[in-house]
């Protein structure tokens, strides 16, 4: 491919601000410069699909109705472990209203033991599927559905689990496939005895560093604990779901998904279709986190009952089934042992962390132990405990958010032992740029400087000030493509199968073709979450705005560019004498030539400029060539709270959260993302739990009201700074933000709790009985 | 929802002769015949959403003519059964005469459930506990033979009972009984055969060692009509506090009213009323000894925090609740004095 | 019967085979092509007191317009709304009566749809999401939204809408606290509260 140079804006404006050069494809569009310069990007442009959100008009899986549509419903097990040796259908079947019924049985990969059912590994495990002329029907037929189990032993507690004679989740040795947030990721579970799988010693930033010993003995202090995160679900406001319509020639699908591209890839290869007969459609998404990358069971299920009925099937499954089976945060334990010199320079980490997904992988710690810091010596051995329930998701910065947890705790403790302010040690061992430019913005912000010694404050309600930090790798889904139209009414369309989760995909995408044909992001209609266009990425560990906007200007310029050839010719001159400015395109010698952008494409031999464009490698290149971006998303996070002595009661009052994502594209969706980031983590600090009976074996608050996250009520006052910092790595240079948001607000929390009462808590949810105790104030 | 029919009545005497059955005796002993009450309906349709009851016919008392006023005279207050926790936060006379009920009404549930909840609705609902909500866990209050939540090793018990727990260790759900308990307020009961009678609220709750399977008085048929509650006198203090996880809308871990009559910082009468510390609103009858006809102080208060939780036996994981308790009783007396 | 479920690549094997601890075939499908019409619609008009289980026709007067409706005892007035009316704009989160994503106003009052039965309407006013604003006019509130970018994924945003137009109705110089408190039965996944509570306060400056 032809390349030339360009000249790009490099480095954080305020703070070392300078250019580069760079070599970039011919057909990729020049250098913008930083976002003061630009019209469209970096604005706080509002969301383009507001509207019909706030009017109610937005219609989302959930509120699909077709034409002769029925209504699926899933039978749960409601035992923890065991088999199922009858089903009885007969009752249901006789149920007006119902029109099909699918019984799951076993795939030969689940071996040929035992009967056709396949065993019950979880409490919420689908059996069965209704489809019925309405909800009610199809539940009520479900109720006349007739089990017998051959129950089981079981294990929901991970230490249990860890025992040698804990009953056996899996036999076999198993892997997975991470549905989405951890981009490449398999997890191995072939390794491992009983319940434990792993560990795992190594991710892409490689295995382990240096020798640990050496690195012990070198060091001057010492930090070695354990820390404990709890499983949390991720409780999307809309469940997971599709309808589906199976016609002959064609599987339609409108799903609630994070990854209509993976949605549709998976159930054409689950019903051996080309992917060309499925499609599948995601317009409004009520909300996702990381859990919704995957057709789960209900896709099957609805694509088998449609199929079966000759009739769309909606099958969206309840709040309780939602808690029960489609995805939560892996808990963990992780014991990390630390190393430093007198002058803070870190000699040794040891990382060891066990964690369950229940019947599912992926419950590592992440790399935050590995990469956040400057050690030469380093180690991690992560375990999966493999529990009887319900399977882990990607849980927004999977790993991360727990490791975190862990390591920005015990990098407090450790400037404690070295008597160092906490951020002063940071600015010592952190070798990232922009989080030094983070933590100077923040602390001033926040007024850390006002912070005093842990434990020092009087009364009965201490305050506290607390700081984390956080990073996340840059992935880039190179497999993104976007369409970009231009009609001869100067009406311009963006497509894609790409879809906005709500984070502001559809309005970023407008923004970027907007300012670069050089209209208003309102003049630009899109269209996305249909796989009928261009495969984009699934939204999930950051990785749309870097992997989608790019192509979406990309496509914009050699539309652009198709257009200014056929006008250069009418004004015999050359393409690159013209530029696209407020709605016209203009000589850029003779300005007085202009004609409006509307006009332009009338005359046009074809009615439509029709361009699809994809992205190419960062011009700087990768660190690994599958996608993996120089850089990090980081971020610099503060916590003031107060905690009532005598109560137990903790409140966040404060938080300022200072991030990073290149350039930014649009400042009030950031911040929206970012408010969300630091409110779920409040929540998993202070908050949320899932509450397993061991007894039973079942999630006991699967609910809304009993399964606690904040409301109105509970929300901080948060102030969020966005350090643009340009790196010249593609046409738009832009970075995702909803994985780092989440990733330090739950340890912030725990380093301010502990500076306002002067006793750490290992272990969240910090809650009254866990200050009433840490306090000694609790007898029996 | 199972199916079943509706019956609007127009009457209390209309209504209580088309119910047949309490939800409680329909949830410990399933006659699937059930025809019972619904007012505001958040509690019924909720245990019928959970399938724990299946009601055959529900007879709506909603909009029985006469049960939706409130009034407040020289004999106190006076609510009629359909009144919304709503109406009733918004009412003068509860805003300045009765400062502990408010403060209850106003921090039950959210706003929305406030305007739908009625006052009968909310005293009668059943409790919280997350083994009594599933239909999967067969305990004493329905019929099974266990309280799940007891278990030493596997119960999940962080929400519930630390007084009164050796058999069913639930929590009451009404945290505005806590404060009527306070205010020693009464029940308006009318029968089948259209008997009205007056029922004190401190006899109204019925303790699981009593009756594991109900936790009110309330016959099949019974309907409750009124709540009154006396008038306070000039000098009556009062305090409520309701301790919660989220402060937004949440379940009590602890709530405390205290209504006291004062003489100077002399406490001449007093009740001091805990829910969510056992499986109905009681009184700390020995805690209220400690100040009454004294002066509080904070060594007294301190005493009769102590004293309230002297016979507290708390579970695996609420032991928490006990200087929860204590904290604030303690404030609370502090506070009236 | 053909087997559909034997994913070739092991990616989807091993998904399969474990996580969702379920394989899917046709084998167990039960098909019941009756062809009939099984859902009540033989629709009763109330007699007297008693309705029957089984769908009643019932009239219901909803932002101004009097609709009349097929319902059941059973049926509740979120489920009325967006099945029989299609005014999806009421969501159902929690079917619970927690998280008031289902907030429609009953004579002016804010409740929740899915714990009010239909039955329970009766002659009061029903407002949802989809009648707050006049035609395309947004109500303040809408615009305020808009403007200080309060949704996210949108699926709270109707009753958080609600919540905070009631609020303003009946308070026109609110405190944030007093935002706080008009929104606290809104649960919001996505963190919109901050940009909420700015939006709304916004809004009743320009009302102004």
């Amino acid at each position: 491919m032809e390349k030339r140079k360009e000249i790009f804006p490099f480095g954080i404006p305020g703070h070392n601000l300078s250019e580069i050069e760079r070599e970039i494809p011919n057909d990729e569009p020049p250098a913008w410069p930083v976002n003061d310069q630009l019209k469209e990007v970096g604005k706080r442009v509002n969301r383009i699909d507001a509207r019909a959100k706030v009017t109610g008009e937005a219609k989302y899986t959930s509120d699909m109705k077709l034409s002769g549509m029925l209504y699926a419903k899933f039978l749960r097990s409601n035992i923890p472990h065991g088999s199922i040796t009858s089903i009885d259908t007969s009752e249901a079947e006789k149920v007006p209203g119902v029109h099909g019924i699918h019984i799951i049985t076993k795939n030969k990969e689940d071996g040929m033991v035992g009967n056709e059912y396949p065993e019950i590994k979880y409490v919420g495990q689908p059996i069965a599927g209704v489809a019925a002329e309405s909800l009610s029907i199809a539940k009520d037929a479900v109720a006349m559905i007739k089990i017998e189990y051959d129950p089981k032993s079981f294990v929901i507690d991970l230490e249990e689990a860890m025992l040698p004679d804990a009953p056996l989740v899996f036999k076999e040795p198993i892997q997975r496939q991470e549905d989405g947030g951890d981009v490449g990721v398999v997890h191995d579970g072939s390794k491992g005895q009983g319940n434990l799988r792993g560990p795992t010693t190594s991710s892409f930033y490689g295995g382990p560093r240096g020798d640990l010993e050496k690195g012990f003995a070198e060091a001057d202090v010492m930090v070695e604990n354990t820390y404990r995160t709890q499983v949390h679900t991720h409780m999307p406001l809309e469940t997971h779901g599709v309808v589906i319509d199976w016609k002959p020639e064609e599987m339609l699908v409108y799903a609630s998904t994070q990854n209509t591209a993976g949605v549709r890839n998976e159930l054409a290869n689950y019903f051996e279709l080309p992917k060309s007969q499925v499609r599948v459609i995601c317009d409004f998404m009520g909300g996702g986190f990381g859990a919704k990358h995957s057709a789960g069971s209900f896709g099957p299920m609805a694509a088998i009952l449609s199929k079966k009925t000759k009739r769309p099937v909606w099958l969206m499954i309840d709040r309780k089934e939602e808690h029960l089976a489609e995805g939560n945060r892996p808990s963990s334990i992780q014991t990390l042992k630390i190393g430093a010199k007198r002058d803070g320079t870190l000699t040794a980490i040891q990382q060891k962390s066990h964690g369950t997904a229940g019947v599912a992988l992926g419950a590592g710690v992440g790399r935050i132990a590995q990469i956040l810091y400057d050690c030469p010596n380093f180690k991690t051995e992560q375990y999966d405990v493999l529990t009887h329930a319900g399977p882990g998701a990607a849980w927004r910065a999977p790993g991360n958010v727990q490791g975190a947890f862990g390591v920005e705790q015990a990098i407090d403790e450790l400037a404690e032992k070295l008597k160092m302010d906490p951020l002063a040690l940071r600015d010592k061992i952190d070798k990232s740029e922009v989080r030094k430019v983070e933590r100077s913005r923040g602390a001033e912000l926040f007024g850390w400087s006002n912070r005093k010694p842990a434990g020092s404050a009087s009364g009965i309600i201490k305050k506290g000030m607390g700081v984390a930090q956080s990073c996340w790798p840059r992935f880039v889904t190179l497999n993104s493509s976007i369409e970009v139209r231009i009609l001869n009414d100067g009406s311009v369309e963006v497509r894609g199968s790409v879809q906005d989760i709500g984070t502001g995909t559809k309005t970023i995408l407008a923004q970027v073709v907007a300012e670069e044909l050089g209209l208003k992001t309102t003049d630009i209609t899109v269209r996305i979450g249909d796989t009928l266009f261009p495969d984009g990425p699934g939204s999930g560990g950051s990785v749309v705005t870097q992997s989608i906007t790019p192509p979406a200007r990309n496509a914009a310029y050699e539309a652009k560019m198709k257009l200014f050839n056929q006008i250069a010719t009418k004004w015999e001159t050359e393409a690159s004498k013209l530029e696209a400015v407020d709605g016209f395109i203009i000589h850029k010698d003779d300005r007085s030539k202009k004609i409006p952008f509307k006009e332009a494409l009338r005359g046009m031999r074809t009615s439509q400029i029709s361009v699809t464009a994809s992205r190419s490698n960062d011009y700087g290149g990768f660190q690994q060539p599958w996608g993996l971006a120089y850089g990090d998303l980081g971020s610099v996070q503060f916590a003031e709270v107060s905690v009532n002595t005598n109560t137990g009661f903790v409140k966040v009052d404060r938080v300022v959260a200072a991030h990073s994502c290149g350039r930014p594209l649009n400042m009030s969706q950031l911040e929206s993302q970012v408010n969300g980031g630091v409110i779920q983590g409040i929540s998993y600090a202070l908050y949320e739990n899932r509450v397993m009976d061991k007894g039973t074996g079942h999630f006991m608050n699967a609910n809304v009201d009993q399964y606690k996250v904040p409301y109105s009520m509970e929300i901080p006052e948060i102030e969020v700074i966005i350090v643009e910092e340009y790196g010249a790595l593609s046409s738009t240079d832009a970075y995702g933000i909803g994985e780092p948001a989440n990733i330090a607000t739950a340890v912030a929390i725990a380093n301010a709790v502990y500076n306002a009462i002067g006793v750490r808590i290992y272990e969240i949810p910090i809650t009254p009985a866990s200050i009433l105790k840490a306090l000694n104030k609790i007898y029996e | 929802m199972n199916k079943f029919s509706w019956y609007e009545a127009k009457s209390v005497e209309d209504a209580v002769k088309q119910v047949n059955n309490t939800v409680s005796e329909e949830l410990y002993l399933p006659s699937g015949k059930a025809a019972i009450f619904k007012s505001g309906g958040i509690d019924v349709l909720d245990l019928v959403k959970e399938g724990l009851i299946q009601p055959k016919t529900i007879v709506n008392v909603r909009n029985i003519p006469g049960l939706n006023k409130i009034s407040f005279d020289d004999n106190g207050l006076r609510i009629g059964a359909n009144v919304t926790l709503a109406e009733i936060e918004g009412n003068e006379a509860v805003k300045t005469r009765y400062a502990a009920l408010h403060e209850a009404v106003a921090h039950a549930a959210t706003p929305q459930l406030r305007n739908m909840s009625t006052i009968a609705g909310n005293l009668a609902q059943r409790t919280r506990c997350w083994y009594f909500r599933s239909s999967d866990h067969p305990c004493f209050r329905k019929g099974g033979d266990k309280c799940f939540a007891k278990h030493s090793e596997t119960g999940q018990n962080e929400n519930h009972a630390i007084l009164e727990n050796d058999r069913c260790v639930s929590v009451y759900a009404s945290s505005v009984a806590t404060a009527l308990l306070a205010y020693q307020g009464s029940v308006m009961i009318t029968n089948g055969k259209m008997e009205s009678r007056q029922v004190p609220l401190s006899e109204f709750f019925v303790a699981p060692d009593q009756d594991v399977s109900r936790e009110n008085i309330l016959e099949p048929n019974d309907l409750i009509t009124e709540i009154s509650v006396p008038a306070p006198d000039m000098n009556t203090k009062s305090y409520y506090s309701k301790q919660v996880q989220r402060a937004s809308y949440d379940w009590s871990m602890a709530d405390v009213a205290i209504v006291a009559q004062m003489n100077g910082d002399t406490c001449e009468k007093i009740t001091i009323t805990l829910g969510a510390a056992a499986p109905i609103p009681i009184r700390a009858y020995e805690a209220e000894k400690i100040v009454l006809n004294k002066k509080i102080n904070e060594e007294r208060a301190t005493r009769a925090a102590k004293v309230a939780m002297e016979n507290a036996k708390p579970l695996s994981k609420n032991s928490y609740k006990l200087p929860l308790f204590e904290s604030i009783i303690k404030q609370g007396l502090l506070e009236i004095a | 019967m053909k087997k559909l479920a034997s994913g070739k690549s092991k990616k989807s094997i091993s998904r399969r085979g474990f996580i969702r601890g379920a394989g899917l075939t046709t084998a167990g499908t039960v098909v019941l092509n009756s062809g009939v019409l099984a859902f009540e619609h033989k629709e009763s008009y109330p007699k007297g007191d008693l309705i029957a289980e089984g769908a009643v026709e019932i009239k219901m007067k909803v932002n101004g317009l009097s609709r009349t409706l097929s319902v059941e005892p059973r049926t509740t007035l979120a489920d009325a709304l967006r099945d029989q009316l299609d005014m999806t704009g009421t969501k159902i989160v929690c079917d619970r009566g927690s998280c008031s994503a289902c907030t429609v106003y009953l004579d002016g009052k804010p409740i929740n749809s899915c714990m009010t039965m239909a039955l329970d309407v009766g002659q009061q006013e029903v407002t949802t999401i989809e009648g707050i604003s006049s035609g395309e006019k947004l109500h303040p509130v809408q615009e305020a939204f808009i403007e200080h970018d309060a949704t996210q994924c949108g699926y709270c945003t109707p009753g958080m809408v609600m919540s905070c137009v009631h609020l303003l109705k009946h308070n026109s110089n609110p405190t944030l606290d007093d935002v706080k408190h008009a929104t606290r039965g809104n649960l919001c996944r996505c963190g919109t509260y901050p940009h909420v509570f700015k939006a709304t306060l916004s809004a009743a400056e320009k009302m102004k």
